[in-house]
């Protein structure tokens, strides 16, 4: 309408349109409620005649609002859809839908199944039926049918993963429309010629005649990739795009066999039509790549799968000849790494870095060619047999020296000194090569007849010579011979590698059988291995099935029912009955992919064929009903709010409970009306007040025993230890704190001390867990067991050990030693012989120290941690509470001196080595330290 | 578009901002001393002494002290230097007497979005201000009908706990209640006097019937004297229920103006023909303004400006 994709559901309602002056004259003499105003001299005036009653006129903004309403309401009742649906053009016939199926429609397949739909829809709205040709499905017969089947059929529809030839539907087609006068064709076409693209749009333009054919092609051309080449430094791919339109930049990316990303390559097609990507990636990584995708671009064009054959090998190059550089082409080498070059990583041993043999074994080579060496002995001969027992390839080269002196590295027995034909002392003329036998894994490959050889080295005859032979010259004499070596192979050239002995090496074929024998050597172990070597070459299945199989939007799964295994050296391209994707076994897998190596992927031309060309149209119908009601319900409440105010509601002020209250209600049902995000309430973790505290400032803990008289004592303790370390030293820390194991974190204490008291039942599991994750996380526990009077060493364990030894039994307890004399923990803060407390003669113990080393004379020891566990029998609490008054709580034994204040002591230094760990051992090297640091 | 309201109950009645207000505006203006031609004259009335023993502030003599005084009267220390017992006496003083009328009817509950303050704000700031000034300089003020004459330095507070104990009572007046004042007192009237022009004249009358002169202080809110009504209006009236509902309120302007104008000169003729000064104040205008003017209208002692 109008130009615009809009179009109405009930036009007919538009008319009352029309209604809308009678509403402007009505809403302009019924003015709104006159102001109020308070005005005290009106008794002066108030004897006044009236005049000029004559209302005031609407103010005409608030004309414009109402009226605006009543036409939002009007046109939304009318159903108003942006980007309707298109009106049937094709009269009274059926509908004739024709779907390119074939992967280059997979990227805009939705859109495809939509516009589809629309149509049929459409149809069938006008009651007429639907007939579906679908490319990929070729011959099978049009089906009638109304648009719910249809639109089943349609959603039920997938891309096909190849280009179907369209000629297979144009019979059906034109059957179709010869029984069917009147039908409206539409073909939904991919825009590519592959496919016999226009000769279908001629055969359609043809049978329709002068009912009009309708094409929908996508704007944007599919992109492709094809003829993926492993090459030198890099893995390169071209990307194909039939026009040269739409994004010309994108991403390739390549994935290993599990789907693990490798690398991506930038690509940026600019005007072209067809571009090169490269991924400069390590070889190693190169190897690994199994599939590479255009990002984004979801068919199976757009993915090339990988396989062995796409594994650049490393290869060594040995030349027996003494390296002469100024001469290269004399080098038997040089031919060599020619000819390898192209499929595989040629590596060379360095000159004057021992053995080359071995290097090359050490460069993880997987197959070492060796241009004339004569003999291989000593490690060299041990390696090199290792290697190929463990499946690597052994590539010969016969010459002068090989001829002299042959070793068992050969697959055959060789007659000492070989032969030499055509020359001047022979009656023979040099010899051809033979055409390459069934069995010979270079079969297939074109002998050409320049190719002589003037002379060879030769094979003894001996059984099983034929089965070892992969090439012979026309008399039948080997030229090339193989044989399995373990998981490896031995293949012996029975001439040089340079052109001295034959002109092999300057053939093309000389590049081809290098390929092939390498690519032997890659499959590796997997080939047969039968036992003597009398089938060296590995079994070629003679069909591969499939394996895994893309889908026409580039997915694997499983293969469809459909797909039939492909022979085994299989160079077409991907088809209805060979989907693209992994064939042949899991560990030799071959990959087929949707094109070519050299495929082009050419644009549609209908120019001439009078057929109606759009392109395939993506915006989809909007009902603008809600918007608009919307719209005149928000103009609704404007208009409310107007009003209020023109009558004088908000002059009077918010106090009025009334005006604020409708006013609260607007703008309640106004907040109820705006789509609410939704929030994410994440209530804030509860933070324990008590945790909080404990987490503010270091303080001391001790375990709550259930004794109320240990619990006490625990409590004037810790804080009498507290006050101590306040005074003392840098440390104040807070008041002490009681904790349960059970219950609280413990992860904010830096020392728990835990009287054992024997008659309190054990903690739980649980709670001992938890101690025991505090001890791995870095706390320490001093367990104090009060019984130094009582227990007798060597004697019973007293209660107290019982318990402790019970708890402890689950918990991950290192070793233990009493505190030796020069532990860090007796020079933390005070120097210190022992740690007293009510008692004197029981023991502290500690995580045993690690054996001091010989020629330490250090003073002081200590280990990496701080020991998560202090054990002493003392009663240290005992010894450092007091009483709010400053007096001590509990006598001590003995009692001497300054037993009192050497508890405390100990207490102090306790807590520093909790706090400061080893740092007191390695202060000890501050001068040492500082001496360094200074020069 | 010029809004107007009336004061809600509770903003309307006498607060602290006004005693505030009041204090401010007062201690702006220097100490106002009345020069009463009276107080010259008679020497009875004024802040300067009477040149004589009696009530007053400033020392005038010792003089012995005489058996049958009373013996608070004694000035010890004076006394204490020698044998005999003296008493101070102090310069009679006499002070001029104005009374302060304000008006707080409901028509005075009026402010527009033009105006400064409330009509009620600024009659009473006006005269709080004035009573404090007055008292400063010696005089004695009271409230129309409601205290006596004071001298007291919290006169501020003394009246505006007067006007919230009236307020209490009811509806306040629209006039000063109609008693002839004592002559050679001063009356100041602030209030928008809207009530009938011969109402306001009996009243002035009456209050002048012994000789007292009086100042009348009008009280005007901007949008009554220019009327910027315009369109459909309904008018209510504050002190009845009348209502007046006008089409074009702008075809009204001319005729309010003139009857404004009619009103005003009928009050002032009344002010005039008793020798009473009339002023108009706006509430537009800063209070210092109309302060100013009573000051000087006060000094000059005389009504009839």
């Amino acid at each position: 309408m109008f130009g615009l994709p809009l179009a109405f559901a009930a036009p007919l309602v538009l008319s009352a349109l029309a209604l809308l002056p009678a509403l402007y004259l009505l809403l302009r003499i019924t003015p709104p409620r006159p102001r109020q105003i308070a005005f005290p001299p009106l008794r002066l005036i108030l004897d006044l005649p009236p005049r000029e009653e004559t209302p005031a006129r609407t103010p005409w903004w608030l004309l414009l609002l109402r009226l605006s309403i009543a036409a939002f309401i009007i046109l939304a009742m009318a159903g108003p859809i942006w980007n309707p649906l298109p009106p049937g053009e094709g009269g009274r016939g059926p509908l004739l839908l024709i779907l390119d199926d074939g992967w280059p429609a997979a990227p805009t397949w939705s859109q495809r199944i939509q516009a589809a739909s629309e149509r049929a829809q459409t149809a069938g709205r006008d009651g007429r039926t639907t007939g579906l040709i679908v490319m990929s499905e070729g011959g099978r017969d049009v089906l009638l049918a109304d648009a719910g089947k249809t639109l089943e059929r349609l959603r039920a529809l997938k891309p096909a993963p190849f280009i179907p030839d369209r000629l297979a539907a144009l019979p059906i087609m034109q059957k179709f429309i010869s029984s069917n006068k009147g039908a409206e064709t539409v073909w939904l076409s991919d825009g590519l010629e592959n496919g016999a693209g226009r000769a279908f749009a001629q055969g359609l333009r043809e049978a329709a005649g002068d009912n009009g054919v309708h094409v929908l092609m996508q704007d944007k051309p599919a992109l492709a990739i094809a003829g993926a080449e492993n090459g030198v430094g890099a893995l390169e791919a071209r990307v194909l795009r039939a026009r040269a339109e739409g994004p010309s930049q994108g991403v390739l990316r390549a994935l290993d066999m599990k789907g693990v990303a490798i690398g991506d390559a930038r690509f940026d097609l600019g005007a072209e039509r067809e571009v090169k990507a490269r991924f400069d990636l390590p070889i190693e990584l190169r190897n690994e790549i199994a599939r590479i995708e255009i990002v984004d671009e979801h068919s199976a064009g757009a993915v090339t799968l990988l396989d062995e054959r796409w594994k650049r090998r490393r290869v060594g190059v040995v030349s027996g000849v003494s390296a002469d550089t100024s001469q290269p082409l004399l080098s038997p080498s040089y031919y060599l790494v020619r000819a390898l070059s192209p499929f595989a990583e040629v590596r060379e041993p360095r000159a004057g870095k021992g053995d080359p043999i071995l290097s090359m074994l050490d460069d993880g080579v997987s197959v070492l060619a060796l241009a004339d060496v004569g003999v291989i002995s000593g490690p060299a001969r041990d390696r090199l047999i290792k290697f190929i027992e463990e499946g690597g390839v052994l590539l010969r080269f016969a010459g002068t020296r090989l001829a002299a002196s042959s070793d068992d590295l050969t697959p055959v027995r060789l007659r000492r000194g070989g032969r030499v034909l055509g020359g001047s002392l022979s009656w023979d003329t040099p010899k051809r090569l033979a055409p390459f036998e069934r069995e010979s894994p270079f079969y297939g490959l074109n002998v050409s007849d320049e190719i002589s050889v003037t002379r060879q080295v030769l094979a003894e005859p001996e059984a099983g010579l034929p089965g070892r032979t992969w090439a012979a010259l026309a008399d039948g004499t080997p030229l090339i011979t193989a044989a399995r070596r373990g998981k490896g192979m031995i293949v012996l050239v029975h001439v040089t590698a340079d052109t001295t002995w034959s002109n092999l090496p300057l053939s093309g074929l000389f590049v081809d059988l290098l390929r092939r024998t390498i690519a032997i050597a890659s499959e590796g172990g997997a080939g047969s291995t039968a036992g003597d070597g009398s089938n060296v070459a590995p079994q070629k299945a003679e069909s591969l099935a499939p394996t895994r199989t893309l889908d026409g939007f580039g997915a694997l799964g499983a293969p469809p029912l459909s797909a039939r295994a492909i022979p085994a050296n299989y160079d077409g391209g991907a088809s209805a009955d060979h989907p693209p994707g992994f064939y042949g076994p899991a560990d030799a897998l071959t990959a087929l992919n949707a094109l070519t190596p050299d495929a082009q992927l050419n644009s549609l031309d209908l120019s001439g064929l009078k057929l109606m060309v759009d392109p395939l149209r993506k915006a989809e119908p909007i009902d603008l009903r809600p918007a608009l009601v919307s719209l005149a319900l928000a103009l609704l409440m404007v208009d409310a709010l107007v009003s209020f105010w023109l009558a004088g509601a908000f002059r009077r002020g918010w106090r009025r409970p009334a005006a604020a209250a409708a006013l609260a209600l607007m703008m309640g049902s106004f907040t109820a009306w705006i789509p609410q995000p939704a929030q994410a309430q994440t209530a804030p973790a509860q933070v324990n007040p008590r945790d909080r505290e404990a987490a503010l400032q270091t303080r001391l803990a001790y375990v709550v025993s259930g004794d109320a008289r240990v619990d006490e004592a625990s409590q004037l303790g810790l804080a009498a230890l507290s006050r101590a370390l306040g005074a003392r030293t840098t440390l104040s820390p807070g008041e002490p704190m009681a904790v349960d194991p059970a219950r609280d974190e413990l992860a904010f204490y830096p020392l728990i001390y835990w009287p054992i008291v024997a008659d309190r039942p054990l903690p739980s599991a649980q709670a001992i867990t938890r101690l025991s994750n505090y001890m791995k996380q870095g706390g320490t526990v001093l367990f104090d067991t009060r019984d130094a009077l009582t227990a007798r060493s060597g004697g019973e364990s007293s209660p107290e050990q019982l318990w402790l030894r019970r708890l402890l039994a689950n918990v991950d307890v290192p070793e233990l030693e009493p505190v030796p004399r020069d532990h860090v923990l007796t020079k933390t803060f005070y120097l210190l012989d022992s740690f007293v407390g009510r008692t004197a003669i029981g023991q502290m113990w500690i995580e045993a120290l690690p054996p001091e080393a010989e020629r330490a004379n250090r003073p002081v020891r200590s280990g990496d941690n701080v020991s998560p566990i202090l054990i002493t029998s003392n009663d240290l609490a005992g010894a450092w509470a007091v009483s709010r008054n400053g007096e001590p709580l509990f006598p001590l034994t003995p009692g001497t001196g300054r037993q009192r204040e050497m508890a405390l002591r100990a207490g102090v230094n306790i807590v520093l080595y909790t706090l400061t760990g080893n740092y007191k051992a390695d202060q000890v090297h501050v001068r040492d330290l500082l001496e360094r640091l200074a020069h | 578009m010029v809004g107007a309201r009336l004061l809600e109950t509770d903003e309307r009645a006498v607060e602290t901002r006004h005693q505030h207000g009041a204090l401010d505006l007062a201690r702006r203006l220097p100490a106002l001393l009345v020069a009463a031609k009276e107080v010259a004259a008679t020497a009875m009335h004024g802040v300067h002494g009477r040149k004589r023993a009696g009530v007053g502030e400033t020392f005038w003599q010792f003089r012995p002290f005489v058996w049958g005084e009373s013996t608070t009267r004694i000035d010890w220390r004076r006394s204490a230097r020698d044998d005999r017992v003296y008493v101070r006496e102090r310069e009679w003083e006499a002070a001029h007497t104005v009374w302060v009328w304000m008006d707080r009817s409901p028509s005075m509950a009026y402010v527009s979005s033009i105006a400064m303050q409330p009509k009620i704000d600024r009659a009473l700031v006006l005269g709080l201000a004035l009573s404090d000034l007055l008292v400063r300089g010696g005089e004695r003020v009271g409230l129309a009908g409601l205290t006596r004459a004071l001298a007291t330095r919290g006169i501020v507070e003394r009246f505006a706990q007067a006007l919230i104990e009236d307020e209490r009572r009811g509806n306040p007046a629209e006039l000063p209640p109609a008693e002839a004042l004592a002559p050679r007192t001063q009356a100041v009237l602030i209030g928008d006097f809207l009530s009938p022009a011969d109402d306001i004249r009996a009243t002035i009358h009456a209050m002048a019937s012994r000789g007292a002169l009086g100042h009348v202080v009008m009280i005007a809110d901007p949008v009554e004297e220019t009327f910027p009504f315009t369109g459909h209006t309904e008018f209510l009236d504050v002190d009845s229920s009348a209502t007046l509902r006008v089409g074009e309120a702008e075809s009204f302007r001319a005729d309010y103006i003139a009857r404004l104008a009619a009103h005003r000169d009928a009050v002032r003729e009344a002010c005039l023909s008793r020798g009473w000064s009339f002023t108009v104040h706006r509430t537009d205008r800063p209070a210092s303004q109309a302060l100013l003017a009573l000051r000087m209208r006060l000094e000059a002692g005389q009504g009839g400006a």
